[in-house]
């Protein structure tokens, strides 16, 4: 059976089973009521995938910065590195988005909540990604770059040539994971009264009592944001492929 | 003995029964996180005016009553899907919601007020609907309901809890934070140097107990009940007993807020 017509048979199912527990349910639509708001729709998932973006590439950045840091063999940057994915890591976003705001970045002077929020959200996406990028690039046997400086490659050639390709290659998949998680995670920037997708939804929500005709479109726009992303991860993946001998 | 057994099981059964047919308790739906009509005691059980009030339509009705701690803004859905019988949780009964569930005879007189900053120059709500003033408001709250249809030149900032808006008036961040006039009394007490309150409503609002369109009998039960409350001097001893300092001030003022 060709698989987009698997795809389809089961996105199909699930439709219909959701579907069928609404009608038993008896839930009395009104999608008019939502329909008119659907501009604070459109605005909340804009703001959401600027956020998201800007925050994806701080992350990446970030997290890659972090994994070099680990392995410099300075053990001042070392322990910062550890520290920081330590911390973060094992700490909830709520928190951090909380003291970020209310305390560390009034004491900065940060008022902009939308540039605290995007930093916050790179900072811990990016203790993330700084494992992810060490687990990849731990995974590159010493032999390997051993006999690279044997043939007289440089650091940034061996970098380039031997270690990159296989550690992108290792790490894509949990990297487009941690992006999507991303993503979503951008949802609870609202407490701090950042105007993204979710905090719109759930206005609308307040305004109209209608609760899944809100959030039914929320999790379409989610959608629309994550299964692009899990489509250019697979593509990426078959790029970087080789035969691994 | 088998014989006696089997009448044994018999009767257990039917005194089961019997036992669920039983009024089934009340469950009364409330968001624990405003004093003091809704609040926790050290020990962590629902206390406050509602919940008395809520105790005192059980012992009228002769039902137990069940206090579910749901968010502010999800006590209509979940009345909505059966999850709770009534809501009383300090809740404005405005046209809009009216137009999803039913609610009873008003049991209180408020209004939306302004926790204001100390920095700030807004004197009355209509400073507020300027470009450049930013407002804090409650999700779902009549003042968060103001802010969208009435102030559309300024900024509104959505915050899910009261504390965190209050934070954004004392840190400066905000001009005003839009609530009813007992919360912004005593939040300015609480932040005495970084706020001043317009107690003053500029708009008035009565609270209800919410219930679902269809349960005509229970808001007949509930208004009996409100009316008996107030007839024997409940509501009194509720103000007397939680809001003695607040009723003093408020009266001295001249502002409305009574039972």
């Amino acid at each position: 059976m060709p698989r987009w017509l698997a795809h389809t048979i089961v996105v199909a199912a699930f439709a219909g089973a959701i579907a069928l527990a609404f009608w038993r349910v008896g839930y009395d639509w009104n999608w008019a009521a939502v329909w008119a708001y659907r501009q604070k729709f459109l605005q909340g998932w804009l703001t959401t995938v600027a956020l998201s973006l800007a925050a994806l590439f701080a992350s990446i950045t970030i997290g890659a910065v972090t994994a070099l840091l680990m392995r410099s063999g300075v053990v001042l940057l070392e322990s910062t590195a550890r520290v920081y994915v330590e911390l973060i890591r094992g700490t909830p976003l709520l928190v951090q988005l909380l003291i970020g705001f209310y305390v560390v970045a009034s004491a900065v002077g940060l008022d902009n909540r939308y540039l605290v929020g995007t930093l916050v959200l790179a900072l811990f996406s990016g203790a993330y990604m700084a494992e992810i990028f060490r687990g990849g690039l731990d995974a590159i046997p010493r032999a390997q770059l051993d006999s690279a400086r044997a043939i007289g490659l440089d650091p940034w050639q061996t970098l380039r040539l031997v270690v990159l390709p296989q550690a992108v290659r290792i790490a894509l998949p949990s990297v487009a994971g941690q992006l999507v998680s991303l993503i979503k995670d951008s949802s609870l920037l609202s407490v701090i009264a950042i105007s993204e997708f979710t905090l719109n939804a759930q206005e609308v929500n307040s305004f109209t009592y209608s609760t899944l005709e809100s959030y039914l479109p929320l999790a379409a726009g989610y959608l629309a944001l994550t299964l692009p992303l899990s489509a250019l991860s697979r593509w990426l993946e078959r790029r970087f492929a080789y035969e691994a001998a | 003995m088998q014989r006696l057994a089997s009448t044994a099981i018999a009767a257990c059964l039917l005194f089961v029964a019997a036992a669920a047919q039983a009024a089934p308790p009340l469950r009364v739906g409330m968001e624990l996180s405003y004093p003091p009509f809704e609040m926790t005691d050290p020990q962590g059980r629902p206390a406050g005016v509602s919940v008395r009030l809520a105790e005192a339509l059980g012992r009228h009705l002769g039902r137990d009553v069940v206090v579910e701690n749901i968010a502010f803004d999800g006590l209509i859905p979940a009345l909505k899907t059966g999850k709770i019988d009534c809501v009383i949780s300090s809740m404005t009964a405005t046209p809009e919601r009216a137009k999803s569930i039913a609610f009873s005879d008003p049991y209180l007189r408020t209004g939306l007020a302004l926790l204001v900053g100390a920095k700030s120059s807004v004197q009355s709500a209509a400073d507020l609907d300027a470009p450049g003033r930013v407002i804090a408001v409650k999700k779902g709250t009549t003042g968060h309901q103001f802010a969208a249809t009435s102030l559309t030149r300024a900024t509104v900032l959505v915050l899910d809890k009261e504390s965190a808006a209050v934070l954004e008036v004392v840190q400066g961040r905000a001009d005003a934070f839009i609530y009813d006039s007992l919360s912004v009394f005593q939040n300015q007490r609480r932040h005495r140097d970084t706020t001043r309150a317009l107690l003053h409503p500029f708009r008035e609002e009565t609270w209800a107990v919410g219930l679902r369109r269809d349960d005509t009998a229970l808001r007949d039960q509930v208004n009996a009940f409100l009316e008996a409350f107030r007839a024997e001097g409940g509501f009194e001893r509720l103000g007397d007993e939680f809001l003695p300092e607040e009723k003093a001030s408020f009266k001295a003022a001249g502002i409305p807020f009574y039972f």
